[in-house]
């Protein structure tokens, strides 16, 4: 049984407690919140509850290995702390630090949650399997509400730059990026991989307060798949026009990436994600801001 | 009719879209009277209008002129090749007929430059064909123009049509020949799967475009003033053989600040189990809106049922009808049709702008 450490706010917490009774071969032993809050139960009763410094002060020989689910300055600090402790480490909002790793002497798995949605593994494995041909288009439509304490753009534009480096198999060789001059908190980019691959994506935090809203079309040679919340909702009758309500997939690709990580520890499978991988999303991700700031395309080095 | 005039129509080649003089024919407003084309076209061209004029029972004309001299006709339906569409259209125009015209507009911009002139100066009305009177494509002009969403921000329309177009990209063998484009299109009539009828070949951004860049144009009533695109040919031989696309994604740059995106395809009747996925989304400052351009539409499943047969058919689709009556409105009151020849001509520009945006890979303005 492998002990995990968890580092995160007392929220997130909640959900990862969720989680305990459907992971295999692992259990929550330590819980370090980032915030005050009192979450002696958060975890479950057998849970310890302590401050960062203390977890790594004083309750090292509590845990096997650590998850963290912070910001990316957070996540930078407390991450290389652990990869120096040696032990296995899940973590997540990795942007430019990314660079700084060196030579971990420990599992450091990068966390990309977004590969195990339900929907987008399903995606990943037509492709995979050849079912839909050589990939040709990727479409992403990806809204959020506005909200005050919303993430970083570099951070919000990872996941989808991330699936489509991930479904081609590739780096593109030209980013565009185009801004909406009436709308900050939109942004659209178009990605050109080689052999006529493309992806256009646009990504928005301007929506009324409530649901957002995703798609994913992903166009083969000899098939197509399509994964959107528009085929997923339900309607409600409450008076007045029906409300589209979408089916609650609950946090699957947590348990997901949750299971992986600690089957890898325990040297059941390959990991899927390296940080190669995170490096690659993240330079992209730098590619797209610059050609939004600069108007212009922006080239891979080598294809230039 | 209430003393409304029936309007007579002649139709200058029928050699593609039929749906365009038939949606003519079953409106009370107008009659087909004469199936007229140039004495030169070839053999394949005459066939096809006079089975059509035989259907109708009305006569075939091999000269055009003659059949604007003797029909007294009011207006012309044209759906010729591509690129004879606005030598035909500029002809009757300048004979004082109304005109309405199949997509693509043409093939080059010069041509359809000339119709516009054409258009003005003889004081007629032009419609491009077109699907802005769809029901969801309705709902969402109602939705927008209401303010449901706030002022339009972002706009964007998929439009992936399941066709296929002869043999699989990667099929011909190394000593077969390159498919002809033209053999090709004229042999695909009878299954339907021809496309872009003419001897100068098209991408699907070129023959399709008009429909998702119509939506754009009828839901922002704006023009584009700059665009990024990429394009390849991905699934279809013929399209490979004549270096054309049967798909692309564009970036748009609209009037009033609001961005868009275009994503087109012929993708093939494997990709999707109806005509294909087809969708706008839209964000305004208030909220966003996803409309399914398909619905409403019914599903029907049964034992044996073809694998060519659509699963899901549309319905309540009046837009061939409410196309027409549009024209005959524009007609009766002087007023401008939902989509007309400059209408028509600035979408071409559009879509002329992407392709030399993807040749160059930088963002390319769109000339007005």
């Amino acid at each position: 049984m492998i002990r995990l450490a968890l580092i995160s706010s007392s929220e997130t917490a909640k959900i990862y407690s969720g989680l305990s009774t459907r992971l295999h071969r692992a259990t929550w032993t330590v819980f370090a919140p980032l915030d005050s809050s009192d979450l002696s139960q958060a975890l479950g009763s057998s849970a310890k509850v302590t401050s960062t410094d203390d977890l790594f002060s004083q309750e090292t020989a509590a845990f096997d290995a650590v998850v963290i689910d912070a910001d990316s300055a957070t996540a930078e600090s407390v991450a290389k702390t652990v990869v120096d402790l040696g032990k296995p480490v899940l973590v997540g909002a990795i942007s430019q630090w990314v660079a700084t790793i060196g030579e971990a002497n420990a599992l450091l798995m990068p966390a990309h949650p977004w590969r195990f949605i339900p929907s987008i593994q399903a995606v990943k494995r037509s492709v995979d399997d050849g079912k839909l041909g050589v990939p040709g288009l990727l479409r992403i439509h990806r809204w959020h509400p506005s909200s005050p304490g919303k993430a970083p753009i570099s951070e919000r534009l990872m996941p989808d730059v991330d699936l489509a480096c991930w479904l081609f198999g590739d780096t593109p060789e030209s980013v565009w990026s185009l801004q909406s001059a009436a709308n900050e908190d939109y942004l659209q980019f178009h990605l050109g991989f080689t052999n006529g691959g493309m992806a256009i994506i646009d990504l928005s935090a301007s929506l009324p307060s409530g649901g957002d809203y995703y798609s994913l079309t992903m166009i083969g040679g000899t098939g197509a798949a399509y994964a959107d919340d528009h085929h997923n909702m339900n309607l409600l009758y409450s008076g007045g026009q029906p409300n589209a309500i979408r089916t609650n997939q609950g946090h699957i690709e947590l348990v997901q990436q949750l299971q992986e990580f600690v089957d890898v520890i325990d040297g059941k499978r390959e990991q899927s994600i390296s940080l190669a991988d995170t490096f690659r999303a993240v330079q992209v991700v730098e590619q797209v801001l610059e050609s939004a700031n600069s108007c212009e395309v922006v080239k891979r080095e080598e294809s230039k | 009719m209430g003393g409304l005039k029936i309007l007579r129509c002649g139709v200058f080649s029928v050699v593609k879209h039929d749906y365009l003089p038939r949606a003519v024919a079953a409106h009370s407003r107008f009659e087909l009277v004469v199936v007229a084309d140039d004495a030169d076209q070839p053999d394949w061209v005459h066939e096809r209008n006079q089975l059509f004029a035989d259907e109708f029972n009305v006569p075939y004309v091999k000269n055009v002129a003659k059949a604007i001299a003797e029909y007294d006709l009011d207006l012309v339906a044209v759906s010729s090749q591509a690129e004879r569409h606005c030598d035909l259209s500029v002809r009757a125009a300048d004979e004082g007929l109304h005109v309405i015209a199949d997509k693509p507009m043409s093939t080059c911009l010069s041509e359809c430059d000339r119709l516009v002139d054409a258009v003005r100066r003889n004081d007629i009305k032009f419609l491009l064909w077109n699907r802005n009177y769809l029901p969801s494509v309705i709902q969402a002009k109602e939705a927008i123009d209401s303010g449901a969403i706030g002022g339009l921000q972002a706009i964007h329309v998929d439009f992936y049509f399941s066709k296929d177009a002869g043999p699989p990209k990667g099929t011909r063998q190394g000593n077969d020949p390159p498919i002809d484009w033209l053999k090709r299109q004229i042999e695909a009539h009878t299954d339907g799967s021809d496309g872009g009828v003419g001897i100068e070949p098209l991408g699907e951004l070129q023959i399709e475009g008009i429909y998702p860049l119509g939506y754009i144009h009828l839901l922002t009533g704006e023009n584009v003033h700059r665009v990024f695109a990429r394009t390849a040919s991905h699934f279809h031989q013929a399209n490979v053989d004549n270096n054309i696309d049967d798909l692309a994604s564009v970036s748009l740059e609209i009037g009033k600040g609001i961005v868009g995106s275009l994503c087109i395809g012929r993708i093939g009747a494997a990709s999707h189990p109806d005509i294909g996925e087809i969708k706008i989304h839209a964000i305004g400052s208030k909220g966003g809106l996803v409309i399914t351009e398909a619905r409403p539409e019914v599903s029907i499943y049964y034992r044996d049922q073809p694998p060519s047969e659509f699963k899901n058919e549309r319905i309540a689709n009046e837009n061939d009808f409410l196309l027409m009556d549009d024209f005959a409105r524009s007609i009766d009151t002087d007023t401008e049709p939902i989509l007309n020849a400059q209408n028509g001509r600035d979408i071409a520009a559009t879509v002329f702008a992407s392709l030399e945006s993807c040749k160059i890979g930088v963002p390319v303005e769109v000339i007005y």
